[in-house]
């Protein structure tokens, strides 16, 4: 009993002086020491910005960055609705920028100090007006869209569209997303209508095509581990991010994989930066922005994921590495915009489809 | 006996778990009564749309079915945990023994899980052993079905079936166990008719520990389960994550919240109706022992 | 051991220890495979050869990652110590006395277990935003008190639930003091109670994932949550190599102190 109370007393003070510490680190709020130097804080997608990009930028400016990262939409917007989060920068999708924008959350760009602007493809910009009219709040970070990944070892033969997921002879061998817009956008563009329709009749259509003629050749709806689960062989066909599959991929084996946006077109997504209203950083923020959109740095980022420099035109030319899809296949999708109240008709389709044997 | 001690001793708790845990429930439970923002959080305004959109014949089928898979996760745990508490009561290391059922806790549960995945895939070691031995030529799919959450739910939960079981167990008199064979009882009969309704306070705390957390589970239904097994605590956190109506996830929360107590309550009754003093002790003793098992409401 | 009572002791394993020794086994399975997995020479699942990468990526680069063990860490033994304070204190308070809102401190002990994770995380969540404070260290060491300090009240109050009364009415008799006897008697006898609530805050604090990611603010990242982002993005050899040292860590500490986990067990 002695030797437990020395060690308990051995841990309480050891406990004393984290916490004590706990102090000290939870300091670095807004307002810290000048001496100490500048906290850039971003709110960003998992691994979306390479490490490289935020080095350089933390050098060039004497500043230190600090990473935050979520994993949906839903769940940031859920953060910084309830408030009591400090983040400069944060990477929503397009639908969150126009209802981040509605409730008043986003600070107005000043143009004027993010002179990249410029290489901007118009085309984007074009897209973008759809959520964000003026390009007011929001910088357009990158355009993709998710599309279908097959493992040509195992398929040989098979089109480039989304009749791929209706083949019983690969049952039990496919995934999809986890991702109501995206699942139910899928099957919406593949029969001819928008990602955004609010017709109920498309809806329950598109409703039916999934959970009659997809779901049972489907292993499941993954947007957590399609990417492993793919790569170690679980399954064949997978609806997802092209960037987390070859991800798990080593370099020499990439072959083995196909992937393509299929040629039906389907949602597609346009993140952006936006500066949150109570931001304490402003320069430093729009500072960022400018940086990402430096040809070279964007030509960085986009190398290390294996994207296309969508949104970046010099940069195109600077790209080095492989990408999984070109700006060309993005063509016939369509950006997912917000639909107000009348998510709740995706949703009651959606839960639907997720509850059914 | 002096009040004034007493209640200076558990103000510091009472004070904070006021503050920090009353309050916010109080908010969730508001929050069940108001109508939705369409954005996420509620408008205040009263409203019983909420618990309306209950009577919904999905969340029916949600329910029975989360209730079958707890139920059988748990019936399986049990079962499972009582020769293991057993077997550690009656050894004569038993210090050794629980340290290594507790030792796979010390990893993050998550990376367990994925580990269970490497085993259990079709390209994993099961089914590489399989066809290494000639059994199957194509893979059997062991993952991404109900079977597959029940058997990680069992494996996340045993170490907190066995703890309580154990203490028990530690505690019963064997000598009863000795008294009924040498009155003629067989083994088994000694086992069921002596053994088991003396340590009924520890297989009661055993169940409830099992059931109420693998009722909620969320991560496990998620990362192994396929298409049939979206559960109930699935079913809150989309609503609060995906589709921005958190009165439906309070209401939803709350329901499950009465269910899981109703069971506790009804259980913890059963308990206290036992006659034997060393009941008394294990009933008490088995609900802090277990208390002392790290409990996963997130599994 | 004599009183235990065998039956006549058959040779050979008995079946509670063959299911003991497959649950055992059954335990241990995902860790092995972990282990194995560490030394792969290659992230992906098929093995490819023995090799340190993993543990040296580990140890060099592998800054974030450290970092959000050390905030695990601080957290862990923070709010354990806090919560074990409050709750121990607490439970002396319910177990010897009576006062008026008892009850309700009791029943306050068991609601956290009942209710969703989710719904915690996000209840605390609004609530520090209503009443404006920012999230951080600060608000993920109040949400792991919180949760933690039901399991150290019930575990210490089972230990004074056994504890004889009359011990303390003969210190009184000897004129005790109330510090006397809080200090002399009260605090060895229950120190079981008190340490096995530590030890579980510590373990539950570590574990978590649900919570805390909905409480943590800019720079508190957990290693809970740091492992999810880093496995949803493949990272996992890493992560199993960290798995590894710390169960190789933990088990090199605990071991010696295995002896009082029966304590802890059978409170």
């Amino acid at each position: 009993m002695k030797r437990l109370l020395r060690y308990a007393t051995g841990l309480a003070v050891i406990a004393l002086i984290l916490g004590s510490s706990l102090d000290i680190a939870s300091c670095s709020k807004n307002g810290q020491a000048s001496s100490e130097p500048k906290k850039l804080y971003i709110f960003n997608w998992i691994t979306y910005t390479p490490d490289s990009v935020i080095a350089k930028f933390e050098k060039e400016y004497n500043c230190k960055v600090v990473y935050d990262s979520f994993d949906s939409n839903e769940t940031m917007y859920a953060k910084l609705k309830a408030g009591g989060s400090n983040y400069d920068i944060v990477f929503p999708s397009a639908d969150y920028v126009s209802i981040m924008a509605k409730q008043g959350m986003l600070a107005a760009i000043d143009k004027a100090k993010v002179p990249n602007f410029k290489n901007i493809d118009p085309l984007v910009l074009a897209r973008a007006k759809d959520y964000d009219p003026d390009n007011k709040y929001s910088v357009p970070y990158y355009m993709g869209a998710a599309g279908i990944a097959v493992n040509k070892i195992k398929v040989k033969a098979y089109e480039h569209s989304w009749s791929i997921l209706s083949r019983k002879d690969l049952k039990n061998k496919m995934t999809m997303l986890d991702d109501m817009r995206e699942v139910l956008g899928d099957a919406l563009a593949f029969q001819g209508k928008s990602v955004n329709s609010v017709n109920e009749a498309d809806i329950k259509a598109a409703e039916d095509l999934v959970n009659k003629t997809w779901k049972p050749n489907l292993l499941k709806f993954d947007a957590e581990a399609f990417a492993k689960g793919f790569a170690a062989g679980e399954f064949w066909v997978a609806q997802g991010y092209a960037e987390n599959i070859f991800q798990e991929y080593d370099p020499a084996k990439r072959g083995d994989v196909d992937f393509f946006i299929p040629k039906e077109g389907g949602p597609l997504y346009i993140d952006s930066m936006v500066v949150l209203k109570g931001s304490k950083n402003l320069d430093l923020a729009l500072k960022f922005i400018n940086f990402i959109h430096r040809p070279e740095i964007y030509a960085e980022f986009c190398d290390a994921f294996g994207f296309p420099a969508t949104v970046n035109v010099p940069a195109r030319a600077l790209k080095k590495g492989d990408m999984w899809y070109k700006p060309e296949d993005l063509t016939k999708c369509e950006l997912k915009l917000d639909l107000g109240a009348d998510l709740d008709k995706y949703n009651t389709a959606w839960q639907e489809i997720k509850v059914g044997k | 006996m002096k009040h004034n001690l007493g209640s200076s001793y558990a103000a510091p708790q009472a004070l904070w778990l006021t503050v920090f845990f009353a309050a916010p429930l109080a908010i969730i439970i508001a929050y069940s009564f108001m109508k939705r923002d369409l954005y996420g959080g509620v408008l205040p305004q009263a409203s019983l749309e909420a618990y309306r959109s209950l009577a919904n014949p999905t969340l029916l089928v949600i329910t029975l079915r989360t209730l079958w898979v707890s139920l059988a996760a748990t019936v399986f745990t049990i079962l499972i945990a009582l020769p293991c508490g057993y077997s550690i009561a009656r050894s004569h290391n038993q210090a050794m023994r629980l340290f290594l059922v507790i030792v796979p806790f010390w990893t993050n549960f998550l990376i367990r899980i994925y580990a269970w995945i490497a085993i259990l895939g079709n390209e994993g070691f099961i089914n590489d052993l399989l066809r290494a031995l000639g059994l199957t030529t194509d893979s059997v799919q062991f993952l991404y079905n109900q079977g597959a959450v029940i058997l990680v739910l069992v494996y996340m939960y045993l170490p907190y079936a066995i703890l309580p079981l154990f203490s028990t167990i530690d505690k019963f008199d064997f000598n009863l166990l000795e008294a009924a064979r040498d009155l003629g009882a067989t083994r088994m009969q000694a086992l069921r008719k002596v053994l088991i309704p003396n340590i009924r306070g520890g297989l009661v705390t055993a169940v409830l520990f099992t059931f109420i957390p693998i009722f909620g589970a969320y991560a496990v239904p998620l990362l192994v389960g396929g298409k049939d097994s979206y559960m109930l605590g699935n079913v809150i956190a989309d609503q609060v994550t995906k589709t921005r109506n958190w009165p439906l996830a309070s209401s939803i929360a709350m329901g499950v919240t009465l269910l899981t107590g109703l069971a506790a309550v009804i259980f913890a009754a059963t308990s206290s109706r036992s006659n034997h003093h060393v009941e008394e002790d294990s009933g008490i003793g088995s609900v802090s022992a277990t208390a002392g098992i790290p409990s996963g409401g997130q599994a | 051991m004599a009183e235990k009572g065998h039956a006549k002791r058959r040779k050979g394993i008995s079946f509670s220890d063959f299911v003991y020794g497959a649950v055992i086994a059954f335990l241990f399975a995902p860790l092995v495979v972990l282990f194995i997995y560490s030394f792969n020479n290659s992230r992906s699942g098929s093995w490819h050869g023995f090799s340190f990468i993993w543990y040296e990526k580990l140890f060099m680069g592998s800054g974030e990652l450290w970092h959000a063990f050390r905030n695990s860490v601080i957290i862990a033994l923070s709010s354990a110590l806090t919560a074990t304070l409050l709750g121990s204190l607490a439970a002396v308070g319910t177990s010897r006395y009576s006062f008026w809102y008892r009850p309700y401190v009791k029943s306050m002990s068991f609601i956290p277990m009942i209710l969703p994770e989710i719904i915690v995380g996000v209840s605390l969540l609004v609530f520090f935003a209503g009443v404006g404070l920012k999230l951080g260290m600060i608000t993920v060491w109040i949400a792991h008190t919180t949760f933690n300090i039901p399991f150290v009240y019930l575990l210490v109050s089972a230990r004074l639930e056994e504890f004889d009364p009359s011990i303390i009415e003969a210190a009184r008799d000897l004129g005790a003091t109330e510090v006397q006897t809080l200090l002399r008697i009260i605090l060895p006898i229950t120190m079981p109670g008190i340490a096995s609530g530590f030890l579980t805050a510590v373990t539950l604090s570590l574990e978590d994932f649900v919570i805390t990611f909905f409480v943590a603010g800019p720079g508190s990242t957990t290693l809970p949550l740091f492992i999810y982002s880093a496995i949803r993005f493949g990272v996992s050899p890493v992560i199993n190599a960290l798995s590894a040292v710390m169960v190789v860590g933990t088990v090199l500490l605990i071991y010696p102190a295995r002896n009082f986990l029966k304590a802890y067990a059978a409170h």
